[in-house]
């Protein structure tokens, strides 16, 4: 197997980054990469000891300083040789010791690879893999209130309903092509494709679902726009903790779209900052207005921030469609210069001062009220990209079954389709449909010789 | 010692898994023995007088494919013929035949005592020896006298320590009057064999003269008779007349009225019965709400008045069947000429068989049919022949046949039995094969004479033509293939005909015909192009270019299976010392011994994650040189 590597803390500012690093080269990669501070060499440490040192870069560049750690095969999370590299957190400097070491010629981890290997290798089994996977992937409180839904069996169930109709009516066709004369009532070609297309809208809205699910576990896609200079930029690195946009106070600066993912209670927002909303001669900068319109569409919520001491104007009422009300919270930015409360607000919205840090909790608030309502919290989401791709599976081979049955194929074709999309399904939990099937067959119906 | 002679394989029972079983093996050029408890009773149908019907028509049409003799018998004494399920889907046609019963009995009987190398013996077998390495060493009858022979079939049908019941009435019985096998029961529970009781069920045979065909409605054979044998001999015998009648309230509150008094809620029969062929009172039981339910009026032959009354097997007393009986519109007069029973039987769990239909404690000691749990002729027919195949291979060291589930119902219906095993009497049925599209009736001869060829059931003469039929299918397959259909005014108007889109661009032939309202013979027709294909090519044409798409989709779902299937499980594998397998999982794949990934994923209790285990040191072995 290849020697994989990846930053395993999350894609976010903080305070320490580990890189790990596992196979068979692990140990050599490192010592590409690593300077130590005591003449000590990755490939000749023993196991479970650590090393102080630098990462240096191919023109002999200092990247920044590490404690660097050796695992042995087989005590390892992977069961493999391990390195870990603690480093100063920081995505840039992650980003450039992990590009370092793929340009040595590791390969990139595939996301939960090392669990993966953990679990080939022996050192876990599926379940608690599994257990792993979760965990990782659950981002704040919310996520793990998903997870759980998932766990106690509230998704299962749901696609257990899924598949028990699937069952019945595969039940019935089997047991008319088997044996009966007379046409099943549920057979009856109205009734039939009425319940496959009731069964396919079940599995479209749990795909959709997901998106809402991933909004828990990968991050809300937050797109944060505004006016030119009303502050956008300082808002995100209110919210970020650091300098990432450059700030400056002439208009249209920011030019290109910069993410962010920030931490805001119990959500994970992936921020973009946009070039503020104008109409504007400057080509270069028109480029980036339609990156933010676009932006706007894909995001999940919209920051929108209004100077408020300039108070919303013309552009601003005519970007806030009501469509795009539907996922947006106002900052009434700049709070510390204007005597807000004394203005009208034309929109709900949060005063903050992103200068002084001010109106931070009252923004969570606002966030959360988004969010916490919605569907999803109430019913089970799938969680995974492995769960979507199942009910997708399953959908399109229904389509088929619908598709077929509409242009007059016979009965063992679409009945072959509800079997496979039954079978994907099963994928689930891993269980055997056909003898879903025969039960089904012999228990619904009186069947002759 | 009672020795009475020497043979190569051992068959015990002919019926129709019995039959052959003996006939493969003598074929293949065994010395076989054929014993059976009664002479006149060879090829018996005890039960319904029909060889066929969903799924079970597939089978036969395999068993004729690979070389088996059903087929040819049961066209040869048919009576009757229809193709069941036409408007269902091709995969799901299936032929089924009105047998003439005593007919088919005296064709199988002159056809066993014809075949050289085969020795028809009327004797009750009770006891099967085998050497200290449990080897198959000959067979032993109820006096006594002793039977060499190398390799011996258990077909022992519903014989052992067979139990009737009628009413409160019970005798030791076999089917239809027969004398049980009362010895070879406890024998083979001493060689180890662990032995279930099994039930099942035979309706009334009623005198034709006292029904009023005239109150039921006639069904017919098909205009135009398809045989079963892909290489029929005679012209199809199909003037019979089969009638439906139909239960009514009056019929159901006379079984409830009597329900007390059938043995099987009386609690005096322990066998389980077969789910899908209840008796009279489970159906009414269990499906109250229904207020009718079909009879099927039968004749059991062209010589008889003897009428078989499909979908009303009981086992209630004499006196209720008549009631039973005369409460149906058109049988109020009804004379009974044998009453119905239920019969139960000994049988194995088929589990304890390799997918060649060898025990797998054994060495040369075969079984097939109800003796394996199923039931029907055609499954049991299908055993016998895979199983007197692989005796023979067991005798001459030939390679085992072990036919996949992809290639056949056979292949299905043994890799069911084998690997999942039956908890009731195992009937086939097309919702059994996730590769049903591709197991059309048309093709058995497609998928499976090669290998009848191979061991040698299908002669030269067949099998030239057969290649022959093969090559003008893929001949104008590739031919179509290449042809285009242009928006011609004649080709329009077909398809208006048709009931479909007319074209307003050319179009593949071959897409065209993909249309469920066109086929390949009509298409040619309205397309005036020339076509020197039979009939029966031109449907393997027409089904091939149709079901193409769908087969495709069919096998890449099914390809997971496909792979498990390869990763072969070590004899010698320590699951105990497994650690991070379930406990159950260990203990039951200990105890399973699965020769594959794909079998242990069968067996309940062992999860996906245990395969993913297994499948894991089974990769981490190969590269370590072995587990």
């Amino acid at each position: 197997m290849e020697t994989i590597a990846a930053i395993s803390t999350p894609n976010a500012p903080g305070g320490i980054g580990v890189i790990r690093i596992s196979g068979e080269k692990a140990l050599v990669f490192a010592d590409s990469v690593f300077v130590s501070a005591g003449n000590k060499v990755p490939s000749c440490m023993a196991g479970y000891t650590c090393a102080y040192g630098y990462i240096q870069d191919e023109n002999g560049n200092h990247v920044d300083d590490v404690v660097l750690t050796v695992f042995r095969s087989p005590h390892s999370y992977t069961g493999e040789d391990v390195v870990e590299i603690s480093c100063h957190g920081g995505i840039f400097i992650c980003q450039k010791i992990v590009s370092l070491l793929f340009s040595k010629g590791a390969s990139p981890a595939a996301p939960g690879e090392f669990t993966k290997r953990a679990f080939l290798n022996g050192k876990m089994n599926l379940s608690q893999a599994e257990a792993v996977m979760h965990t990782i992937q659950a981002q704040g409180e919310v996520a793990l209130r998903e997870a759980n839904l998932a766990k106690n069996g509230r998704l299962s169930k749901e696609m257990r309903r899924c598949r028990d109709r699937l069952t019945a009516l595969i039940s019935a066709m089997s047991y008319w092509m088997d044996d009966a004369e007379e046409t099943p009532d549920e057979l009856e070609p109205q009734r039939l494709c009425a319940e496959i297309t009731a069964l396919l809208d079940t599995l479209h809205q749990l795909s959709r679902r997901y998106d809402d699910g991933r909004i828990y576990r990968s991050g809300i896609r937050t797109a944060l726009m505004g006016a030119p200079n009303a502050g956008k930029s300082s808002v995100m690195n209110w919210l970020a903790g650091m300098q990432r946009s450059i700030v400056t106070n002439i208009p249209g600066t920011t030019r290109d779209v910069i993410t962010e993912s920030v931490r805001l209670g119990d959500f994970l927002l992936l921020l973009s900052d946009t070039a503020g909303l104008r109409q504007t001669g400057d080509v270069i900068e028109a480029m980036g207005v339609d990156a933010a319109y676009e932006q706007a569409k894909q995001a999940d919520l919209i920051l929108y921030v209004v100077d408020s001491c300039v108070g919303m104007t013309e552009n601003d009422r005519a970007f806030l469609t009501a469509d795009i009300l539907k996922k947006t919270v106002i900052i009434y930015n700049k709070s510390d210069t204007s005597n807000v409360e004394n203005q009208s607000q034309e929109m709900n919205g949060v005063i903050c001062s992103a200068k002084y840090g001010k109106g931070y909790d009252a923004l969570v608030d606002a966030i959360a009220a988004h969010f916490v309502g919605r569907a999803a919290l109430n019913q089970p989401a799938l969680v995974s990209q492995r769960q979507k791709s199942l009910v997708d599976r399953a959908a399109c081979s229904i389509q088929w079954a619908l598709n077929g049955l509409e242009c007059g194929e016979t009965i063992d074709i679409c009945c072959m389709e509800l079997e496979n999309a039954a079978n994907i399904l099963a994928e689930f939990d891993g269980e055997n449909v056909t003898d879903d099937i025969i039960d089904g067959v012999f228990s619904r119906f009186c069947v002759g010789k | 010692m009672n020795y009475l002679g020497e043979f190569d394989v051992a068959v015990i029972g002919a019926g129709h898994a019995g039959i052959e079983a003996a006939m493969a093996s003598a074929k293949r050029g065994c010395k076989t023995a054929l014993f059976t408890i009664s002479l006149d009773q060879v090829g018996n149908m005890p039960c319904n007088p029909s060889i066929g019907g969903s799924a079970k028509g597939q089978l036969v049409r395999e068993i004729d494919a690979l070389g088996g003799v059903m087929a040819e018998a049961a066209d040869a004494c048919c009576i009757q013929m229809r193709m069941l399920n036409l408007s269902k889907g091709a995969s799901v046609h299936s032929p089924r035949a009105q047998e003439d019963r005593r007919a088919y009995q005296q064709y199988m009987k002159k056809k066993c005592e014809s075949t050289p190398n085969l020795h028809l013996i009327q004797t009750e077998i009770a006891d099967i020896r085998v050497d200290e390495n449990r080897c198959v060493v000959g067979v032993v009858n109820a006096l006594g006298g002793v039977y060499r022979c190398k390799a011996a079939v258990i077909c022992a049908g519903t014989f052992l320590r067979g139990k009737v019941f009628i009413g409160q009435n019970e005798m030791e019985s076999g089917p239809d009057s027969c004398l049980p096998a009362r010895h070879l029961s406890s024998h083979l529970a001493e060689l180890g064999i662990q032995l279930r009781r099994f039930k099942t069920g035979t309706p009334c045979r009623v005198h034709r003269r006292s029904i009023d065909l005239t109150k039921l409605i006639p069904q017919a054979g098909d205009e135009n008779p398809l045989p079963f044998s892909f290489f029929p001999v005679n012209t199809l015998r199909n003037d019979a007349l089969c009638y439906i009648a139909n239960t009514n309230p009056k019929t159901h509150s006379v079984i409830h009225e009597h329900l007390g008094e059938s043995p099987l809620y009386g609690g005096m029969i322990e066998g389980v019965g077969p789910r899908y062929c209840p008796s009279i009172e489970d159906k009414v039981v269990r499906f109250s709400q229904r207020e009718r339910h079909q009879i099927f009026v039968e004749p059991t032959g062209m010589d008889t008045d003897e009428m078989y009354l499909q979908g009303l097997s009981t086992s209630l007393p004499e006196y209720v069947q008549c009631k039973i009986l005369r409460s149906i519109e058109g049988l109020e007069n009804v004379e009974i000429m044998r009453s119905a029973y239920a019969i139960e039987y000994d049988c194995i769990n088929p589990k304890c068989l390799y997918a060649t239909l060898a025990f797998r404690d054994f060495h040369g000691l075969y079984a097939a049919g109800q003796f394996n749990g199923t039931s029907g002729y055609e499954e049991a027919a299908a055993q016998g022949l895979v199983a007197g195949i692989n005796a023979s291979a067991y005798v001459f060291g030939d390679d085992e046949l072990i036919l996949r589930r992809e290639s056949s119902y056979i292949g299905t219906l043994i890799d069911d039995l084998v690997n999942k095993g039956c908890e009731d009497p195992y009937r086939m049925m097309t919702a059994r094969s996730e590769y049903r599209l591709s197991l059309r009736h048309g093709n058995a001869d497609r998928r499976l004479t090669p290998i009848g060829y191979q061991y040698g059931l299908i002669d030269a003469s067949k099998y030239a033509l057969f290649q022959q039929k093969m090559e003008h299918i893929a001949a104008e397959v590739e031919r179509i293939s290449g042809l285009t259909v242009s928006p011609a005014p004649k080709v329009n108007l077909y398809l208006e005909a048709m009931g479909t889109t007319p074209l307003n661009a050319g179009i593949r032939m071959d897409a065209l015909i993909r249309r469920p309202q066109v086929t390949y013979s009509s298409l040619v027709k309205a397309l005036g192009i020339e076509s020197n294909v039979t009939a029966e090519e031109a449907e393997e044409i027409n089904l091939m270019v149709k079901y193409q798409q769908y087969i495709e989709r069919q096998n890449a779902q099914n390809a997971h299976l496909r792979h498990l299937e390869k990763v072969r499980l070590p004899e010698n594998i320590n699951y105990a010392s497994i650690s991070t397998l379930s406990s159950e999982a260990r203990e039951k794949l200990a105890k399973a011994k699965p020769l594959n990934l794909r079998q242990a994923s069968l067996i309940s209790g062992v999860s996906p994650a245990d395969i993913n285990i297994l499948l894991t040191l089974l990769k981490v072995g190969e590269n370590n040189g072995g587990v």
